[in-house]
């Protein structure tokens, strides 16, 4: 299980020691993307993790492949200045990694790391100071992948600045060539190893012990880089939104936003399968819920258009029944870079006559107990000021710390993120277009993760009603846009009369962290504040 | 809906909403004032005096709020929409997992653990309410052997001349034997609405491995992993062997020891000779060399495969004790009320004080660390304790949501035919607000997993959890998983063996309140029969029959 709720003595999470994972393989066969993925994970799960990469330490510190001897790749004789050069770059690598290791737990480091010897010295370096070692090793044999790696990562880099794509392609390949006559890969069983060949198509665990290390392994296991989107979309207002344990049903507007909801969200995909050049009805649509019902309910509406047979309340399996597929040509494509940019959904085209659906619409809905809402303990049912006035002491630590802080038999955002973890690992691995249809609480969660920001944002991340979140994973993070559908009751806790109505008017509120408990949303900082080197968040939200 | 999905904005409606919203507040407000809801818990000691549970079952709120949200719900859009909220919790039925049909080959010599990994992996998908089967076919081998001495009076020779490769007879009828089974598996899967097939076989060459590709590439949405278990340790296949011939395999029945473990010795030779590792690169396989030391996955996907893959990665064979001991008995329990945060009672006390004795009696010098759930009681049974102790969300008890502090006699009066509906299945039954002990199950798997991985672990935890736990490691069915007694101030110690647990109990002479609540009309608990026996003929049921 993962990131137990205690530090150790030197402040490190688990018991587990410090890693030095040491990425083998030769270029464009993926190490970056696993690296990074891992970096990720390991941050979301409390760890305090870092990549150093011997690529980008040698573009800081001696520029791009231009300012370079023509020698540096080549792996033959080389002149003293070029192997005084490469000395440097290793040298000063190794000591970002000592100095990350003072205060940090895992290292990444991105190298090639090809010759036995090499990593031998490294490895026997750091094993004597009592840090854990594991080869990463990254293998590929499928020229398809090294291509497009190198297609889409290796020649926008700094290195080939202003050359011609296919040029630069063709003096990559040269490069990696004097790689390949060198490279030799892991065999060694006296250390720990996992062996990655074409990106988790085989894999090959040697001797891994410990928590974090098997964690490390099963994380690896899962990722995978195939195309998908997956969708957010908060569940519809219920009857008590500040009542956890009540467990109501949805508003009138709940319902009504449920439909809505399913429309748009159907109208999205069409149109980005479309550009990925896939046929909606190959591809299902998964859908995933809380077992509560403000949020399976919301699924709700996806069932009745695909005219279920619900088998049990479970899960459904949607059986062939004709959609309304509805035509999105009109509407503005949102590009990347383009800020604040939202469908006004007062003035969108409307949809020609119903196109004659052909094939059945594919849906099916999990509904899954780890997804419920963040547990608000002896707070269910207050409001805000309520709780401030019958806890005041907890109250205060809570406001300091949102995200640690547990109130007496709730659970903190950090326990929230420890239940849901097994949720994130199916979710890396699912290769199916995904819906989650979710509470405030858990999409910020998994949000987080995503897009990559440190535990501490996570309670101020502003998940309002209405709005659809498509998140598409590519190498380097993910892109994350948001899509307003829908203005109505519950969009963000303007309508007045509902139950938490204690709260003083401002629409605004920047330590409301309250709403982590409640399921109505007052708003807070917006998401696009938060500046996060690997994120890539190219549309942020915009009040309606 | 041919609107693109953008509502227009219907006054009226909203204002209903508005108005029941209103409704529900004012009556929360009203009855705050007039101290007409829940009394204040009392254990929880605040400058201010604490807020009643607003929508516990307690007070009238919930039934009043049910009664007024009926009436909102005729704004409601759906054509068909589900079923209305009521009450104090529903059963809920078990996820589809229809979807599902995987079949596990086993590859590897004997005494190399096959039978050790395929019943661990049956254990703990059915645990997960998989339905998973084993088909063995040395057990089939020996059933059908059995009928044959029984019926016609046959006794046939399964001495190691009968697995040597040269023996063309014997290697004939041993393939049709495993395609037998393999048969019985696939019917199973696809009538007897199975998931999880175990083929615990040899499998040991290619061409056979072949064939079994070859047979369930005509069955369609089966997915096929070979599980290899390689073993070069000595000892422990020496461990195997004397399990293998100490043990009453009927094969050895009427041998000496000696000649019995000689003759398996040589029937594991004969299977070397012709042993090929899986090197097929196309298969889907798991290789696992010396239970965990070196694992090889190889085109494993799927979720449910990716499980199974994780889960064989974690175990492990090395000996140690899981220590199960419930808190020590609680305010709560001496008032009989279910959930809440309470302090021990002065018994409950005199347990937390004797319990160190008792574990460092048992356990010696040996290193073992504690964990609890983050409730008062269990740290508080855990404070004497002079070990490593680790808090964990996940053990804390089965959240009752409306009925949280309450009585089973109040919550009876408040609600009886919930309260009936809960005796009647309470595996299956989802307190409102709250778990059922299904979702207990799922939210202790990572819980299992890491149990798994551990040495020595004395886990100070609460009634339901610890029947999710037991089940798991003693593998009781789900439906009896309810009515598992784990009595108050006694501690359980699980020893893990090749195939099930030792059990010992120490009850500790402090005496406690019962909380056990027996099943309604069978009041029968659920039998633990000694698991620890290896199987060696297929389980009586009718699997034999269909096997013409």
């Amino acid at each position: 299980m993962v990131a137990p709720l205690y530090t150790t003595d030197s402040g490190l999470l688990f018991h587990a020691g410090k890693i030095l994972v040491i990425t083998i393989g030769l270029p464009a066969r993926g190490k970056t993307h696993i690296s990074r993925a891992l970096e990720r994970y390991l941050r979301w799960m409390g760890v305090k993790t870092q990549v150093v990469s011997l690529g980008d330490y040698r573009r800081k510190t001696l520029g791009g492949a231009q300012k370079l001897p023509p020698d540096y790749f080549h792996l033959g004789e080389k002149s003293s200045e070029t192997l005084a050069l490469r000395r440097k770059i290793l040298d000063g690598c190794e000591q970002l990694i000592w100095d990350f290791f003072k205060n940090g737990q895992v290292v990444i480091y991105d190298a090639n790391n090809g010759t036995r010897a090499a990593r031998k010295l490294l490895a026997e370096k750091f094993h004597n100071k009592g840090i854990h070692v594991i080869f990463l090793e990254s293998l590929c044999d499928n020229k398809e992948i090294i291509e497009a790696n190198i297609r889409s990562v290796k020649i926008s880099s700094p290195d080939y600045r202003g050359w011609n794509p296919d040029d630069a392609v063709k003096d990559y390949y040269t490069r990696i060539r004097d790689h390949e006559e060198h490279y030799e890969p892991v065999e060694e069983k006296d250390w720990p190893y996992i062996r990655i060949v074409n990106v988790g198509e085989k894999i090959m665990v040697n001797n891994i012990k410990g928590y974090l290390q098997s964690r490390i392994v099963f994380f690896i296991m899962n990722i995978h880089n195939r195309p998908r989107t997956i969708y957010f979309a908060r569940s519809g207002q219920s009857l008590i939104e500040h009542s956890y344990k009540a467990d109501s049903d949805l508003s009138p507007a709940g319902w009504e936003y449920a439909e809505k909801l399913k429309d748009f969200v159907l109208q999205r995909r069409a149109k980005t399968l479309e550009l990925r050049g896939s046929n909606p009805q190959d591809q299902r649509l998964v859908i995933w819920t809380s077992t509560r019902r403000r949020a399976h309910h919301t699924a709700w509406p996806f069932l009745q258009a695909a005219n279920v047979s619900t088998s049990s309340s479970g899960s459904y399996l949607a059986t062939p029944t004709p959609s309304t597929p509805i035509s999105t040509s009109n509407i503005p494509i949102l590009e990347d870079g383009i800020k604040n940019l939202v469908i006004d959904p007062n003035n969108l085209p409307t949809p020609p006559a119903l196109a004659p659906a052909t094939a059945p619409l594919n849906i099916k809905v999990i509904e899954k107990p780890q997804m419920s809402e963040i547990n608000p303990g002896i707070w269910d049912g207050l409001t805000p000021d309520q709780a401030r006035k019958y806890y005041p002491q907890d109250w205060e630590r809570f406001v300091k710390d949102p995200y640690a802080f547990r109130a007496p038999r709730a659970e903190s955002y950090h326990d929230l993120s420890v239940r849901l973890e097994p949720v994130l690992i199916e979710l890396e691995r699912e290769k199916e277009d995904l819906l989650i249809i979710g509470h405030a609480s858990v999409i910020r969660c998994l949000l987080a993760y995503l897009i990559g920001l440190p535990a501490s944002e996570i309670p101020a991340i502003e998940i309002a009603r209405g709005d659809l979140l498509e998140v598409m994973p590519a190498s380097y993070g993910v892109h994350c846009k948001a899509y307003h559908f829908w203005d109505g009751p519950g969009r963000r806790g303007d309508d007045s009369t509902s139950g938490a109505s204690g709260m003083d008017g401002d629409s605004k509120d920047e330590n409301n962290f309250y709403e982590n408990y409640a399921e109505d949303t007052k708003g807070k900082r917006k998401v696009g504040a938060v500046k996060e080197p690997e994120a890539s968040i190219s549309a942020v939200y915009e009040s309606a | 809906m041919a609107d693109l999905g953008i509502p227009p904005h219907s006054d009226s409606n909203s204002r209903e909403i508005a108005d029941d919203l209103t409704r529900a507040a004012d009556a929360l407000e009203t009855m705050q004032a007039s101290g007409d809801l829940a009394p204040a818990v009392s254990s929880i000691i605040t400058p201010m005096s604490p807020p009643p549970a607003l929508f516990g079952a307690y007070g009238p709120m919930l039934k009043r709020f049910d009664e007024s949200a009926v009436a909102s719900r005729k704004g409601s859009l759906a054509p068909s929409p589900p079923p209305s909220v009521k009450g104090i919790g529903k059963k809920v039925a078990k996820p589809d997992y229809s979807e599902q049909k995987i079949v596990v080959a086993m590859v590897g010599l004997p005494a190399r653990g096959k039978s050790y990994l395929s019943n661990k992996l049956m254990i703990y998908l059915r645990w997960l309410e998989y339905d998973v089967k084993v088909f063995n076919v040395g057990q089939l081998r020996r059933t059908k052997a059995r009928q044959r001495a029984q019926q016609l009076g046959i006794k046939e020779n399964h001495t190691a001349d009968f697995f040597s490769h040269s023996n063309e007879k014997a290697t004939q009828s041993r393939d049709s034997l495993a395609e037998e089974s393999l048969e019985m598996l696939i019917r199973w899967l696809k009538e007897g609405g199975g998931n999880v097939g175990i083929h615990d076989a040899t499998n040991s060459t290619k061409s056979r491995r072949a064939k079994i590709e070859a047979r369930l590439a005509k069955e369609k949405g089966m997915t096929l992993i070979f599980l290899e278990s390689l073993c070069d340790d000595p000892a422990t296949i020496a461990a195997n062997v004397e399990l293998k011939v100490s043990q009453g395999d009927p094969d050895y029945k009427d041998m000496s020891p000696d000649d019995a473990r000689k003759d398996f010795l040589r029937r594991i030779s004969e299977y070397e000779k012709v042993y090929e590792t899986i090197t097929e690169p196309h298969l889907s396989y798991l290789r696992i060399k010396n239970v965990g030391e070196e694992v090889t996955m190889s085109r494993i996907n799927g979720y449910l495969s990716s499980r199974i893959a994780f889960y064989l990665m974690n175990l492990h064979i090395r000996p140690r004790s899981i220590f199960f001991s419930r808190h020590g008995e609680s305010q709560y329990n001496v008032e009989g009320k279910i959930g809440g945060d309470s302090l021990l009672s002065p018994r409950g006390m005199q347990y937390a004080k004797a319990l160190p004795a008792l574990i460092t009696d048992n356990i010696g010098e040996k290193p073992l660390t504690v964990w609890t759930s983050t409730l008062k009681r269990t740290i508080q049974t855990a404070q004497y304790l002079p070990y490593t102790k680790l808090t964990w969300k996940s053990l804390d008890e089965l959240d009752a949501g409306v009925c949280d502090g309450m009585t089973y006699e109040e919550i009876e009066q408040a609600y009886p035919d919930d309260s009936a509906n809960r005796d009647e299945d309470k595996f299956n039954y989802r307190y409102r607000g709250g778990e059922s002990y299904r979702d207990v199950v799922v939210r202790m798997e990572p819980v299992i997993m890491e149990l798994e991985r551990q040495e020595n672990i004395l886990i100070i935890g609460h009634q339901a959890i610890l029947r999710c736990l037991y089940a798991y490691f003693h593998h009781l069915p789900q439906a009896d998983l309810p009515y598992i007694k784990i009595p108050l101030h006694t501690v359980i110690k699980l020893t893990p063996k090749a195939y099930g647990c030792d059990e010992e109990r120490y009850t500790l002479p402090i005496n406690a309140v019962d909380t056990h609540r027996p099943k309604p009309k069978a009041a029968k608990a659920p039998e633990v029969h000694s698991t620890t026996q290896r199987k060696y003929y297929v389980e009586e049921d009718n699997e034999m029959k269909p096997s013409v």
